[in-house]
């Protein structure tokens, strides 16, 4: 085995945290590793690990109780990622899950990822790297213990972070007490999946016990010592942009420390929260509004139509063919604003001091949290360190982050910490939306019922373009939004002639990542439409896709999804006992999904009794997390189908509060949902968003079936 | 003004506005973070505490109202040691994921089965209103039957 | 004496007219004048007082609580009460969502959430959500659906408890706007309760 002697300085060695020894494995080893990565996943629509590697960074610690902290550049808001992380860590490094604790990697020592946790990437991204890093730090600790014990390297045996070899044991803890020179061996041969103990078993949540006793973990819980309270004035309206302010009475209410004024916000800092909110109401701000928007204006903006189209996707001759006046199949579908609404709203704790500033909290986007403090305050990034919490939701609300900055600047402001975050009525007129969309699909059919040409035109507020994540130059390069036309393509490739054109329309507030992207709303009307296909031709709506899919790994993947979901379900089409299936199917992220719905009409309201659904994740690396997961993609993607919906009015969006805000409760929830689990592929892929593309069109189709009506617009309403 | 009521089974006294939301009162004066701002509206039912055994969302009660009274958060519910009956099915079914909004979930679960020891699905869609946005509603009610089933099984040595 | 009693009448004239729509009086040829006597003169008084309380007892702020289903409105719209609120058994709601699970004795400026004590639904005999203001009268008084209540116990609950009273300071709603108060004021409701029960409580024809 080839060895490399690096110095020590690639390591950190810290003892403040109690620990044993630490094994920061960044650097050089993460390079290769990563360069791998990205190669292997040039083939696939999959979002790469994208990891610093520059600077020494903290992977793992090993703690005197012989256990592994593992610095975890990704954030957990729920998708399960720490305890993925931890089986995937957990099985190359030889130790028991039960060994593994998992925080989150602060900017100052970890290995931040450098774009966001999101896109249903964090697993699948890391699943080559964790496992050579974990495999790695293994091999370089039992080298250590080779020369303690005095034995051959390759005599000793490992369980449990307990080595043993020559008649003797060593703990991972001992192994490496104070050792400064660190050999790195060769990226060793990982284990065969077979081999694993963890990766594959549905382990229970790591952080489940933090979250059933109330364990003080989300950015909301966060205190420093002396912390005051911030409050900073939001708008209501669209387009409202700061000009100046009325404080004085704000000056003088109890509790007020004072009033901060800045170019762009006004706030105040007390010393509590409702000091703080009381005094934010007596502020009399002066916006500029430009214009009082209505729905109407917006629904006039998205249209397909207007603005430059992109073709993003083309086979064969789709446009002459639709062309034709003869056949043409038309219909249309549209889809409303949707809020995140995630429970635990945006805010931070910051202090900042004369040359550094320390920030907690809830972010999807650790490193460019960062950036923007650092350029607000003038300092260099170095001197800020992110501190992320657990997330109380994401859904990709906290992958913009001004929240950071504000009290960032309330801070300075008193020399104290401050704890700011936004109300209720601000997270909902504030958010980053989930764009409205309207779709024309067109099609030919064939004598024999198969399909000749199909079109999917979407006309789409940004996603992607909406997010300061992406450089502006961004759309001049890719030219469509990726994130509007995320499930946008046609995924049948035995049609022979088929197109995608997106439609990109700039609205006047800020719209952007939202689960699943345009999965939601792409899925619905392509699958909704295909459905009305099927029932043209009087085939079997399930029978009607699989023909029309293409035999390459991509559609064995997809058909083995349907074929599976319908069996489970006892896929029957038509009306049992006033109940009806609706089917729907698609990939998104290479991980393919289908659904079917098992509906009724209750009181006029449709109600959706189970959800039998198939999933190809290629590897479940925890089986339980992904039924997890598409539960509550399934039971999410139901509320943003049939419930959830803002509009504006008088400039505002509305509504302002959950309730008006219409959201799937428990009553709404199936009572019945089957996961099904295919592993069709040879590593892990998405899962958190994938199981959201289907259901919206399978409870349509269903309801086209007990009504005869139907309903080609979300939210889904009989009347 | 000064208040004083029982928290988790510890006398309290508080000097605050007597209006101040409760929830404030035990999240930033006695630091107890297990009970959750979602909404300030009791839209949401992520703050929801026990007040004299009845479900109560705190952030819509003014302090002024416990004085003398009996209140329970997620940290008196149960610990690890000794989980409440809902605290364990909530672990045996894996029911959270972001957790923001599981402790007012598991309170208002537990005020429920005080009173309905073996709740029906109905009696379930009746009572348990708040809002997940994770939507894990699909667990929760499994785990929800499993507390029942926990509480009302005389052999469980939480029964004792 | 006579200056003012044709004073009344033009007062009742004009309620009657918004009570009936203006079907009747939109182009009338002859007058309808009589000359009052005192019983008309009684009836009239207590026909104002009995519209004046009427006034209110059919604004939502009292209706809102007074379904004909089992689920409360809420609102200046009256909508069914979100996330379905419903009646339970006692009227204070399900074992684990009542009333005082949001609403405590008094306004709560901050959520915008109301209260008032014994915060309840009226019982379903009590049911006057879609009831015109004749019939809503007719069912107070009937013992049978009031609670067996005597007319001076309706009276003092109209008069005097807490939660009715609560009309007069609705508090402001969840964006702290303020909920909007019977049409008349709450002296002028209580002296018009009282003189239409000391009038002998009498209710109008349809």
């Amino acid at each position: 085995m080839s060895k490399k002697k690096i110095s020590r300085r690639k390591f950190i060695v810290r003892g403040a945290l109690g620990t044993a020894g630490t094994l920061a494995i960044g650097t050089y080893l993460f390079r290769n590793s990563i360069r791998r990565s990205i190669a292997g996943m040039a083939n696939t629509a999959d979002t790469p690990y994208m990891g610093n590697t520059k600077t020494p960074i903290i992977w793992f610690e090993t703690t005197a109780e012989n256990n592994i902290i593992f610095h975890c550049p990704k954030v957990e808001m729920g998708q399960g990622t720490f305890t993925g992380l931890a089986q995937i860590a957990a099985d190359e490094l030889e130790v028991s899950i039960q060994q593994m604790q998992v925080i989150h990697a602060a900017t100052a020592t970890g290995n931040i990822d450098s774009f966001s946790t999101g896109g249903s990437t964090s697993v699948s991204g890391l699943w080559q790297p964790l496992r050579e890093l974990a495999a790695t730090m293994r091999e370089m600790i039992k080298g250590e213990a080779a020369k303690k014990l005095g034995v051959n390297i390759t005599t000793l045996s490992v369980r449990d972070g307990i080595i043993s070899g020559g008649g003797k044991t060593l703990s991972y803890a001992e192994a490496v007490k104070d050792v400064t020179d660190w050999e790195i061996p060769n990226t060793p041969v990982l284990k065969n999946l077979k081999d694993y103990k963890f990766i594959g078993k549905p382990i229970p949540r790591i952080d489940l016990k933090d979250k059933v006793f109330g364990a003080p973990i989300f950015g909301m819980d966060a205190t420093m010592p002396g912390m005051l309270f911030g409050a900073v004035v939001r708008p209501s309206s669209i387009g409202a942009k700061y000009i100046d302010s009325d404080t004085s009475e704000a000056e003088n209410m109890p509790g007020v420390v004072k009033v901060v004024k800045e170019k762009d916000f006004v706030g105040v800092v007390a010393k509590s929260r409702m000091e703080a909110e009381n005094a934010k109401k007596t502020i009399q701000v002066n916006w500029d509004i430009e214009k009082a928007w209505q729905t109407k204006d917006i629904e006039d903006m998205i249209k397909v139509g207007n603005g430059e189209p992109i073709v993003i996707q083309k086979e064969g001759k789709a446009k002459s063919i639709l062309e034709d006046d003869e056949g043409i199949i038309t219909q249309e579908y549209t889809s409303p604003i949707g809020a995140h609404a995630q429970i635990e709203p945006n805010g931070a704790v910051a202090s900042v001091e004369e040359n550094k500033a320390t920030i907690m909290m809830s972010t999807q986007v650790i490193n460019f949290s960062r950036k923007e403090v650092a350029d607000r305050l003038g300092f260099d990034e170095e001197q800020v360190n992110i501190i992320p919490t657990y997330l109380g939701g994401g859904f990709g609300r906290r992958l913009h982050t001004p929240n950071a900055i504000q009290a960032a600047i309330l801070s300075r402001a008193v020399g104290k910490p401050v704890k700011c975050f936004f109300d209720r009525k601000e997270e909902f007129q504030n958010d980053t939306f989930r764009p409205p969309t309207h779709h024309v699909l067109k099609a030919k059919l064939k004598s024999d019922g198969s399909i000749e040409a199909i079109e999917h035109n979407v006309s789409s507020g940004d996603v992607m373009f909406g997010s300061p994540l992406v450089p502006k130059i961004a759309f001049s390069i890719i030219g469509a939004d990726v994130g509007a036309w995320r499930g946008g393509m046609i995924q049948y490739g035995k049609i022979p002639n088929y197109r995608a054109i997106s439609w990109r329309v700039k609205l006047p507030f800020a719209t952007s990542w939202w689960r699943s992207l345009g999965l939601l709303a792409n899925t619905f009307a392509i699958e909704s439409f295909l459905d009305e296909l099927a029932i043209k031709t009087g085939k079997d709506p399930v029978q009607f896709r699989l023909d029309q899919i293409q035999d390459d790994e991509r559609g064995h993947r997809l058909k083995e999804v349907i074929k599976a979901a319908s069996n489970k379900a006892n896929w029957k089409d038509g009306v049992t006992n006033d109940r009806a299936m609706g089917f729907a199917a698609s990939t998104d992220a290479n991980t393919p999904c289908a659904h079917v719905a098992e509906v009724s009409i209750e009181n006029n309201q449709i109600k959706i009794h189970k959800v039998t659904c198939a999933i190809d994740p290629g590897i479940a690396v925890n089986p339980d997390q992904v039924r997890a997961q598409c539960e509550g993609s399934i039971i999410m993607g139901i509320s943003a189908s049939i419930y959830e919906r803002m509009y504006v009015e008088d400039g505002q969006l509305r509504p302002v509060i959950y309730g008006p805000y219409r959201m799937a409760l428990m009553k709404h929830a199936p009572k019945d949902i089957d996961v099904v689990i295919l592993e069709n592929a040879d590593a892990p892929g998405a899962v958190g968003e994938p199981p959201m593309g289907p259901i919206g069109a399978a409870v349509a189709n269903a309801v086209f079936r007990l009504t005869g009506k139907r309903l080609r617009s979300l939210p889904l309403e009989l009347s | 003004m000064k208040i004083s009521f029982n928290i988790n089974g510890l006398p309290k006294t508080v000097e605050v506005d007597k209006n101040t939301p409760l929830l404030w009162v035990i999240r930033d004066i006695l630091n107890l973070k297990g009970t959750k701002f979602g909404c300030g509206k009791a839209a949401c039912g992520a703050c929801t505490v026990h007040i004299d055994s009845e479900a109560v969302r705190s952030c819509s009660y003014a302090v002024k109202f416990a004085e003398g009274k009996t209140v329970t958060t997620i940290e008196g519910l149960g610990t690890e040691e000794n989980p409440h009956p809902v605290q364990q099915a909530w672990i045996e079914e894996i029911v959270p994921q972001c957790g923001y909004c599981q402790p007012g979930f598991m309170m208002a679960t537990a005020a429920m089965l005080e009173k309905i020891p073996n709740p029906t699905d109905e009696d379930i869609d009746n009572n348990i209103i708040n809002v997940c946005r994770c939507a894990t509603y699909y667990r929760m009610r499994k785990a929800i039957h499993r507390a029942a089933a926990l509480t009302n099984d005389s052999s469980n040595p939480l029964n004792s | 004496m006579k200056k003012k009693h044709l004073g009344y009448s033009m007062l009742l004239l004009i309620i009657s007219v918004g009570i009936s729509v203006g079907v009747t009086y939109s182009n009338p040829k002859t007058s309808d004048y009589k000359k009052l006597t005192s019983a008309n003169t009684e009836k009239t008084n207590s026909d104002k007082a009995f519209n004046k309380m009427m006034d209110v007892l059919s604004h939502k702020r009292c209706v809102n609580c007074h379904p004909s289903d089992n689920y409360p409105k809420q609102g200046e719209d009256s909508h069914k009460h979100l996330f379905g609120i419903q009646r339970g058994t006692s009227n204070h709601g399900v074992p684990a969502v009542k009333c005082i699970t949001c609403h405590q004795d008094e306004n709560n400026d901050y959520s915008g959430v109301p209260g008032a004590p014994e915060w309840s639904l009226a019982p379903e005999s009590m049911k006057w959500e879609g009831l015109s203001r004749i019939e809503i009268a007719h069912s107070m008084l009937d013992k049978t659906k009031n609670g067996n209540r005597t007319h001076e116990q309706v009276m003092h609950h109209l008069t005097e408890h807490a939660l009715v009273l609560w009309a007069w300071n609705p508090g402001v709603n969840a964006e702290g706007i303020p909920r909007e108060k019977p049409p008349i004021p709450k002296d002028e409701y209580i002296a018009a309760v009282k003189e239409w029960f000391e009038n002998g409580a009498i209710i109008p024809e349809e």
